[in-house]
């Protein structure tokens, strides 16, 4: 029993841990081929031949964007989209970092229940938070306003809102809110003073990933819209199987576009903290 | 505030156990009897498990692979799940019905080539590739944080005592990675119960889920009972399955 598997390899020692067997690294690839080429495979068609999908592309052009930008049920439907998942994303974000602190700095009895309570809609299927809106808008007369749209949102939103600021201020030193209160600051004070300015990375990124959610989303929207209030997801939810032309190509590229930005730039908030981190400390 | 969200699904009670403010169990008696929703209940069912179990193996190398790497390059990796992540899921459905379709990109390459074409696309194969592509971020990210949080001596030791990388993995690395699996599995479960988009753009007649049977009794026949009683079954199994996920949580701490 002395193979040379069976002996101490004392050499491991000390040595950070890097075993890794080559067949991990190419299944992790095939994994983020699967994850990323269909989005990616849309872009080079939606600079191609307008009729039809023709893969690869025999020409380059711009008509299918020239299209969607001449088309006015198409900026209507990405207005509509824009406008409410501003409002939403507003409206959410007030509520719900107000949420956040009164839950993060309270010893509220039923805290616990009232964050499952709070949080709930972020994994139960959306096509019930859905069908729930659309009957009780349709009983209170608001079914397919814009109104209707943005409140759904809203509902939609604010669970996204509280986890992420709730992370933000888990973070911050609470004795720097006490040392405001010793000085004689109040509440209401303390709060846009003290802790907001802190909380601004944290709000960037729940902002923009809030507005991608909302601009993004179909259930809710396809309940609760209306013919005038259609919004860009429902649109090209409804024209997937009517559509001819690759138009949807081009959206795709652009919502693709939106959601590397927005990445990008709540990438950057995230390394803002670590900077005003590491200038603190 | 949670009101907005509680007054709905009040709605939703009220409806499924009321025909025109009358109290009745029929609309759930009509359901589990209507062959249209058992049918639909258990492709439901099929197609969520069948979904994330790939979704996890699919997940669960991408998972590995990242935690092995320094912190730099992990933010890298991350960003390439990240992305898929927050990706509209209607432009990962069209894309999915560019590169499927009968005049689609494979079955194109295939007729140039000659060879024989699929149909991939209007049947289970295509609901489950497109669903499991929207699922696997889902699982990787639980599974990443359990295998973050072990602890490197572990496989340090068994290395020095002269275990090789696959023997540490079975024995070590695998097993302590089953709370993470768990937690992925019921994630991503839950989350394909309620798919609506995806079955209804890349599905046939018989992948109707059980999201786009309460739209269809909803806009279609009006049937607000039946479909309120459909959103309180999905509801409750949902609830169900979270419930046992905050167990796994509460178990193992991690994310």
């Amino acid at each position: 029993m002395n193979s040379p598997a069976r002996k101490l390899n004392l050499g491991a020692i000390g040595k950070p841990v890097h075993w890794r067997f080559p067949l991990t690294g190419i299944m992790a690839w095939s994994a983020f081929a699967f994850l990323l080429l269909p989005s990616l495979i849309i872009i080079p068609i939606s600079f191609g031949n307008k009729n039809q999908i023709v893969f690869p592309p025999t020409a380059f052009h711009w008509d299918l964007y020239y299209l969607f930008f001449t088309t006015s049920t198409w900026i209507a439907a990405t207005t509509q989209s824009a406008k409410v998942a501003l409002l939403s994303t507003a409206i959410a974000l007030t509520l719900g970092t107000l949420a956040a602190y009164g839950i993060e700095r309270s010893r509220l009895r039923g805290k616990q229940l009232l964050l499952v309570v709070l949080l709930s809609p972020l994994l139960i299927p959306g096509v019930v938070t859905a069908l729930g809106l659309y009957s009780y808008f349709a009983v209170i007369g608001l079914s397919g306003s814009t109104t209707a749209l943005v409140m759904g949102h809203t509902v939609f939103l604010c669970p996204f809102v509280i986890v992420t600021v709730s992370a933000g201020i888990k973070e911050l030193d609470g004795s720097i809110e006490t040392a405001a209160s010793v000085m004689g600051a109040g509440r209401f004070k303390i709060f846009t003073a003290v802790v907001l300015p802190q909380l601004r990375p944290s709000l960037v990124s729940a902002g923009l990933f809030s507005f991608l959610m909302s601009f993004d989303e179909l259930v809710i929207s396809w309940f609760i819209s209306g013919a005038q209030t259609t919004t860009l997801p429902v649109k090209m939810y409804s024209s997937v199987q009517t559509e001819t032309s690759p138009i949807l190509a081009a959206i795709s590229t652009m919502l693709t576009i939106l959601s590397v930005i927005i990445c990008l730039g709540a990438e950057g908030a995230r390394n803002l903290r670590k900077k005003a981190v590491a200038a603190d400390s | 505030m949670s009101l907005g969200f509680i007054v709905p699904l009040g709605f939703i009670f009220f409806r499924s156990f009321t025909i025109d403010g009358v109290f009745t169990l029929e609309g759930f008696r009509s359901l589990l009897t209507s062959p249209l929703f058992v049918r639909v209940f258990w492709t439901t069912l099929e197609i969520s498990l069948i979904a994330s179990i790939v979704a996890l193996a699919v997940g669960y190398p991408v998972a590995l692979h990242i935690s092995r790497q320094s912190e730099r390059v992990r933010s890298l990796y991350l960003i390439m799940v990240l992305l898929p992540f927050w990706t509209s899921i209607l432009v990962k459905s069209y894309a999915f019905t560019v590169i499927l379709g009968d005049a689609g990109l494979i079955n194109t390459a295939l007729r140039a080539l000659r060879l024989p074409q699929f149909e991939m696309i209007f049947n289970r194969f295509g609901v489950l590739a497109a669903s499991t592509n929207f699922l696997v971020p889902f699982a990787v990210f639980p599974i990443l944080a359990n295998l973050l949080a072990q602890d490197p001596n572990l496989g340090k030791a068994a290395e020095v005592m002269g275990a090789g990388p696959l023997r540490i993995f079975w024995r070590i690395t695998f097993p302590l990675s089953g709370s993470g699996v768990l937690a992925g599995f019921i994630l991503t479960f839950v989350l394909s119960l309620g798919l609506f988009a995806t079955p209804a753009l890349l599905g046939g007649r018989h992948d109707m889920m059980m999201a786009n049977l309460i739209d269809f009794y909803t806009r279609d026949t009006l049937n607000w009972n039946a479909a309120s009683a459909i959103a309180v079954i999905l509801l409750f199994t949902s609830a169900v399955l979270l419930l046992l996920l905050n167990r796994v949580r509460g178990t193992e701490k991690f994310a």
